[in-house]
């Protein structure tokens, strides 16, 4: 495993989100842009939750990001820059979604 | 219209909407205009900024920039739609600045531009910030084919148009004029409130003295960096001339005590002189009468008399805008993505990244005629 020789630190996050369309718009708006540190890699999935969530109708909810990097200092810059992103989606999804902005224009009218 | 040979035109009956997205900078601007394509008549229906203003003294960082644009984006993306009365349905396209620009507040802006056009499922534009500058101006003033003078905090371009590019003829070697004033208005602990250049014009008013200060012309281009240097140790000197005072001291015979409003005026004075005449040489070279000043350094006054005395000797006329327009702003980057959208433009969400360099004549402008 040459890659866990290199990029020793590691850390994996996840995202649960309420609807697996919020998960993928989350993962889209995040993975266009590129990691630009070459010592730190980053893989982005979307999973079914692990725990709770029974029978058939499962969704894949969970945003999944797995980082790598070289030192615990590369891991933590990109993991932050990561959360700072996240953060803005989630603000945009919880204030100007279709279904939000549908509802707030019903209460000023 | 010509339109690019690949690409089909969209037709419309009325007007289409766009939503413009801007945070190459310190400000974030977002809004919303429309432009019917039967008649190129332009409507802006909502104009929000959000500007980040560092302490006197210091500049902006992109670190910080890009926190500002973040946790102001939801807030005044919701304001500009509010106050357009658009809902995200009626929107053709969400435009967002490409580049040029800091890379991280850039990049804050797309990543929200993004979301939104996921959501909303509407297809995004990714906007030359100059070029964006440059449509705003024209569809502002009327001027239809001018040169252009393109100055502000980061860019110092004179452009003209030919062949569906906006040709670059002449530029700042080193810094921005703006660059060289905001970052003088540093040395002078004048505040950035609401701009430096601002404040730097007010001082300059009431100043009268031209002091010694490097003119430094190259051709069709313009350096700055070393002017900025020369006026530095000329406030360097006014510092010490204040101690030695306050300290009851008093100067040399012979020596003048130099004053921040002279500092600014002086300042103003060279530079704009500098713009003047590389904008003049253009003018003669294209023969072209108009001229129209963008982006934030283009609301000075000064700028735009100087400029209006030299365009009037040529049988012409300045062509320029208020803060509202000049300085950064959303519906500047609506406008310039919305006219691309309707030759067949988007950009796909993979391709929707930021470049801190996108030079102004790589966009091909097919919306005008050759």
């Amino acid at each position: 495993m040459a890659d866990s020789q290199e990029f020793p630190c590691a850390l994996t996050l996840d995202v649960p989100f309420p609807t697996a369309r919020l998960a993928s718009v989350a993962l889209k708006s995040i993975q266009v842009d590129k990691e630009l540190s070459p010592l730190v890699r980053r893989d982005f999935s979307i999973a079914s939750p692990t725990s709770g969530a029974e029978g058939d109708n499962v969704e894949d909810t969970v945003l999944q990001i797995h980082y790598r990097a070289t030192t615990n200092r590369m891991l933590r810059v990109a993991v932050n820059s990561f959360m700072e992103s996240l953060a803005l989606v989630i603000e945009v999804m919880e204030n100007l979604d279709t279904d939000v902005l549908a509802a707030k224009s019903a209460d000023t009218s | 219209m010509t339109v690019a040979s690949t690409k089909q035109p969209r037709h419309a009956a009325g007007p289409l909407y766009a939503l413009g997205l801007e945070g190459s900078a310190n400000k974030l601007g977002i809004g919303v205009l429309s432009h019917d394509p039967a008649t190129n008549q332009t409507t802006i229906l909502s104009n929000v900024r959000h500007t980040f203003v560092s302490p006197p003294g210091t500049g902006f960082l992109p670190k910080d920039t890009a926190k500002h644009h973040r946790t102001h984006f939801a807030s005044v993306c919701a304001a500009a739609l509010r106050d357009a009365g658009v809902s995200p349905a009626q929107l053709s396209c969400i435009c967002y600045t490409k580049g040029p620009g800091m890379g991280a507040p850039l990049t804050s802006v797309a990543v929200g531009a993004r979301a939104l056009s996921l959501l909303w499922e509407r297809p995004l534009v990714g906007v030359n910030h100059c070029v964006g500058h440059i449509e705003m101006g024209r569809v502002i003033t009327g001027a239809s084919n001018p040169v252009v003078l393109y100055v502000s905090g980061g860019n110092t371009q004179v452009i003209a148009y030919a062949s569906q590019r906006y040709r670059i003829f002449g530029e700042t070697l080193d810094i921005a004029v703006g660059n060289c004033i905001d970052r003088f208005a540093r040395t002078l602990r004048i505040p950035n409130d609401p701009f430096p250049g601002y404040n730097v014009e007010q001082l300059a008013k009431k100043g009268g003295v031209l002091l010694d200060l490097p003119y430094a012309v190259k051709g069709m281009d313009c350096s700055f960096s070393g002017i900025l240097a020369a006026a530095d140790v000329l406030a360097a000197q006014m510092f010490a001339q204040d101690k030695l005072l306050a300290a009851g001291g008093a100067l040399k015979e012979g020596e003048t005590r130099i004053t921040p409003e002279d500092l600014c005026f002086t300042l103003q004075e060279t530079v704009y002189a500098m713009l003047v005449e590389i904008t003049e040489r253009a003018m003669a070279h294209v023969g072209s009468r108009q001229v129209l000043v963008v982006g934030g350094v283009g609301c000075n006054e000064r700028l735009q008399e100087m400029m209006g005395r030299m365009a009037a000797d040529r049988g012409g006329s300045v062509y320029a805008t208020d803060e509202r327009f000049c300085i950064d702003n959303g519906i500047m980057i609506a406008l310039a993505g919305l006219l691309a959208w309707e030759t067949g433009f988007e950009t796909r969400l993979e391709d929707s990244t930021c470049t801190q360099r996108f030079r102004t004549d790589e966009v091909h402008i097919a919306w005008r005629e050759d």
